[in-house]
C-alpha cells in the first residue's frame, strides 16, 4: 500500500507505537546519531549524517551479550534475553539489506542462532530512503540502492513536506493504518525521486570479475600494497554493517559466558592455542576481509557481503578506501574460469 | 605551511643517496578529508607526496612495525618527534637508523569539525596562511584554522621538531605551558561526582576496537593486557567495567610517555576524549618529576628509573 504522511504527523506517530512496542530511533550522541529508545523528549535525526555511526546490527548482535550464567556446584541456565517487541524507524536501506544478509547466516536449517532469531522476529523495521544521496556511501555499485527495500516492513520517501509510505508486509500496514492512501501522482512523483537518487549515486569500482581476481591474486603482492597503512585496528568492522564475528569468553569473576564483537582485523583473532598464527600479518588481515565480502559471501549465498554504505572509508583513521582498494584489483591480472 | 617541494627534494635525496630504505611520511587520500600514511621506497614515488593540516596520524606508531634496522626517514612534527624520541628511550629503534625530517607544525585538523560545519558532502579543502577554504556538495565554506585544530594542537607546547635532522622552514614560537595546562585545570576544578560522571560517559561509548590503542605510538606491546587471558585484567566485553578498565589502564600506561599528540582521540570511531586522562597524567609529571617525555633520547621516564639512593623508605 501506498500511503502519505504528514511530517508534522510523524512525532505523534511514533509516540502513538510506543503503546505496543519499544521504538527505537536515530538520535544525536556526541557528533553523531545513535539508535536509541524513544522518549517523549527524543529528537529524531532524519537528515544528515545519513546512518548512524554504529550500524543497527547492534540491535540484533549486541556489542556484548550474555549467553550463559554458572550456578554453584556446576550447573548453569541461559540467560534470559527479555526482548520486548519493537519498531526500529529510520534505518536506512543499506543497513536494512546488511540484516538480510545476515539472516544467511545465522539464520539457517539446523543452526539457528535462537538470540538473533528472537530479536529478528519481534521487530518490525521501517526504512526511511535516501533521496539526498551521502557522500562516500556506494550502494548502487554493490546491486543494491538508496531505496532498496530489501528487508523492510515500510519504507519511507522523503516528499518535502510529506512522507510517501510504502508498505512491505503486514506488520508495516498496521502501523501506518489510519492514514490515507497516496494519489498515483504522488506515487509517480516518488518514483521520480527514488530514481534520481539511484542515478545519482557514482559507480565506485566495476564488480565484474572482481571476485575472480581477487582469487586469483591471493598471493598478490597488491595485499601488501593495500594494507600497509593499514594499524590492525576494528574500526572498519565494526562499524561494518555486514560483519558478524563474534568471540565466546568466560567472564570467570561474573560467573558468565559472554559473547563480543570480534574482528579479522585482530592479531588475537585467528591466533591458534599453539602459538601459530595462520594470518600473521595485517596483510592477510586486510586480504581476509576484502575477500570476504567479495568473494566468499558470493560463494556462499550469491550475494556481494557489502552494501555499501561508506562507514569504513568514512572512519578509517588512515583514511584507507575500500573503493579505492578494489579498484586497484580490477587492474589485477586474471583468466576467465570456466567452471562448470 | 612548509614548502612541500622542499619536504619531497629531501625524502627525493635520502633515497636516492641511500641515507634511507624508506621514507614515512602522507600520500593523498581517496576522500579529501583523510590523506593516508605512506611507505615511500624509491624516488620517483616521492612525487606523490603531500603534507598539509590533515595529515592527522602520528606516524612514529609505524616505526616499531617496521623492521628494527631498518633504515627509516620520517616527516615528523613536534609531537612527532618526541614520540620517536621516547621510542628511542625505550630502545625500539636506534637513532642511527632514523632520520627525521623535522616539519615545524602549525596545528592538526580535526576532521570532525570540519563535518560538523560543513556536512559530510566534503569535495575539496584548501589550506593556506592559517585560513581553511572548504568546498562542499552544495556550499563553499571558509574558517580560520585555528576553530578546527584538534584540541591536543590548541595546547601545544612543542610544535618545532626538538631533534630534527632537518628543519624544514622556520621554527614556530614555543607554546605557553599556562595555557597548555587549563584544560586539565578545568576538568580538575569540577566535583568528584561530576569528575566521574564525565568519564563514564566517555569510556561507555567505547566499542572496543582499539583504534586509539593502534594509532598510539607508545602502545607498541606485542600482546596488549586486555588480550591476556590468563590471569584476566579486565572484562572483555563492552561493559561499563570493561569499558572503564580498558580506557583507565591504557591511560595509566601512558605515564610520563604521552607527548599529547592526540592520535588516540583523532582515530576513535565514537568520538571518546582521552587526552583528559593523559594530560592529566602529563602535567602531573612536570610538575612533580619536571620530566615531559621525549625532549630527548636518553633520559628515562621517572617511573622507569630506580637507583638504591631512592628516596624513598621501600628501597631501604
Amino acid at each position: 500500500m501506498n500511503l502519505i504522511l504528514e511530517k508534522q504527523a510523524l512525532p505523534g506517530l511514533l509516540q502513538s507505537w510506543r503503546e505496543q512496542y519499544d521504538v527505537y530511533v536515530p538520535q544525536k550522541m556526541e557528533r553523531f546519531s545513535h539508535f536509541m529508545p524513544l522518549t517523549e523528549e527524543s529528537v529524531l535525526v532524519t537528515g544528515e549524517p545519513h546512518n548512524t555511526r554504529i550500524p543497527p546490527k547492534a540491535l540484533f548482535l549486541p556489542m556484548t551479550e550474555t549467553l550463559v550464567k554458572f550456578t554453584r556446584f556446576g550447573g548453569y541456565e541461559d540467560a534470559q534475553q527479555n526482548v520486548q517487541p519493537r519498531v526500529v524507524f529510520g534505518i536506512r536501506p543499506c543497513d536494512a539489506q546488511a540484516i538480510q544478509l545476515l539472516d544467511t547466516s545465522f539464520i539457517q536449517e539446523g543452526y539457528t542462532d535462537p538470540l538473533w532469531l528472537e530479536r529478528r522476529e519481534k521487530t518490525i523495521t521501517i526504512g526511511l530512503g535516501c533521496h539526498q544521496p551521502c557522500h562516500n556511501g556506494f550502494c548502487t555499485t554493490v546491486g543494491y540502492g538508496p531505496f532498496n527495500k530489501s528487508d523492510l516492513d515500510a519504507l519511507l520517501t522523503d516528499l518535502g513536506d510529506t512522507y510517501l509510505v510504502e508498505t512491505l508486509s503486514e506488520a508495516g500496514e498496521a502501523c501506518f493504518q489510519d492514514l490515507s492512501p497516496a494519489s498515483d501522482d504522488i506515487y509517480e512523483h516518488a518514483l521520480e525521486i527514488q530514481q534520481i537518487a539511484h542515478d545519482q549515486m557514482p559507480v565506485a569500482f566495476e564488480t565484474e570479475n572482481l571476485k575472480e581476481k581477487l582469487e586469483q591474486n591471493f598471493n598478490s603482492k597488491f595485499w601488501e600494497e593495500v594494507s600497509q597503512s593499514c594499524l590492525g585496528c576494528g574500526v572498519c568492522t565494526f562499524l561494518c554493517p555486514t560483519c558478524f564475528c563474534f568471540d565466546i569468553v568466560d567472564e570467570t569473576q561474573r560467573k558468565q559466558r559472554v559473547r563480543n564483537w570480534d574482528t579479522c582485523m585482530f592479531r588475537t583473532y585467528s591466533l591458534e592455542a599453539s602459538g601459530h598464527n595462520p594470518r600473521p600479518s595485517r596483510v592477510e588481515r586486510t586480504r581476509q576481509r576484502l575477500s570476504h565480502k567479495f568473494v566468499y559471501w558470493l560463494d556462499q549465498v550469491n550475494q556481494i557481503g557489502c552494501t555499501g554504505c561508506g562507514r569504513c572509508v568514512r572512519y578509517c583513521p588512515v583514511g584507507i578506501d575500500i573503493r579505492a582498494m578494489l579498484r586497484q584489483a580490477q587492474t589485477l591480472p586474471f583468466e576467465v574460469s570456466h567452471a562448470v | 605551511m612548509p614548502d612541500l617541494n622542499a619536504i619531497k627534494a629531501e625524502a627525493k635525496r635520502l633515497l636516492a643517496e641511500g641515507v634511507v630504505e624508506v621514507v614515512v611520511a602522507f600520500k593523498p587520500g581517496d576522500t579529501p578529508l583523510h590523506p593516508q600514511p605512506a611507505f615511500f621506497t624509491n624516488v620517483d614515488e616521492v612525487e606523490n607526496l603531500v603534507y598539509d593540516g590533515l595529515c592527522q596520524n602520528n606516524l612514529a606508531t609505524f616505526l616499531t612495525r617496521l623492521p628494527k634496522t631498518k633504515k627509516v626517514g620520517m616527516l615528523v612534527r613536534g609531537c612527532e618527534n618526541r614520540s620517536v624520541n621516547a621510542l628511542v628511550v625505550e630502545k625500539q629503534k636506534s637513532r642511527e637508523n632514523l632520520y627525521l625530517v623535522g616539519i615545524p607544525c602549525e596545528g592538526i585538523i580535526d576532521w570532525r569539525k570540519i563535518v560538523e560545519r560543513a556536512g559530510e558532502a566534503v569535495l575539496a579543502v584548501n589550506e593556506n596562511n592559517y585560513v581553511v577554504e572548504i568546498e562542499t556538495r552544495d556550499e563553499h565554506f571558509t574558517f580560520s584554522k585555528n576553530e578546527l585544530l584538534h584540541d591536543s594542537c590548541l595546547r601545544c607546547v612543542h610544535p618545532t621538531p626538538l631533534s630534527a635532522d632537518i628543519l624544514i622552514g622556520e621554527a614556530l614560537p614555543e607554546g605557553n605551558l599556562a595555557i597548555a595546562r587549563k584544560a586539565v585545570e578545568e576538568f580538575e576544578a569540577q566535583t568528584i561526582e561530576d569528575k566521574y560522571a564525565w568519564f563514564q560517559k566517555e569510556a561507555e561509548r567505547c566499542i572496543r576496537c582499539y583504534a586509539c590503542r593502534e594509532a598510539c605510538p607508545m602502545c607498541y606491546c606485542t600482546e596488549c593486557f586486555v588480550d591476556h587471558i590468563e590471569p584476566r585484567w579486565t572484562e572483555s566485553g563492552a561493559t561499563p567495567a570493561g569499558m572503564q578498565g580498558w580506557h583507565i589502564v591504557r591511560a595509566f600506561h601512558q605515564t610520563a610517555r604521552c607527548t599529547d599528540c592526540g592520535a588516540c582521540e583523532r582515530a576513535c570511531p565514537m568520538d571518546i576524549k582521552m587526552t583528559y586522562l593523559t594530560e592529566k597524567l602529563n602535567h602531573d609529571m612536570i610538575n612533580k618529576y619536571n620530566f615531559e617525555a621525549g625532549l630527548d633520547t636518553q633520559t628515562l621516564p621517572p617511573f622507569a628509573t630506580v637507583t638504591l639512593d631512592d628516596k624513598n623508605r621501600f628501597m631501604a
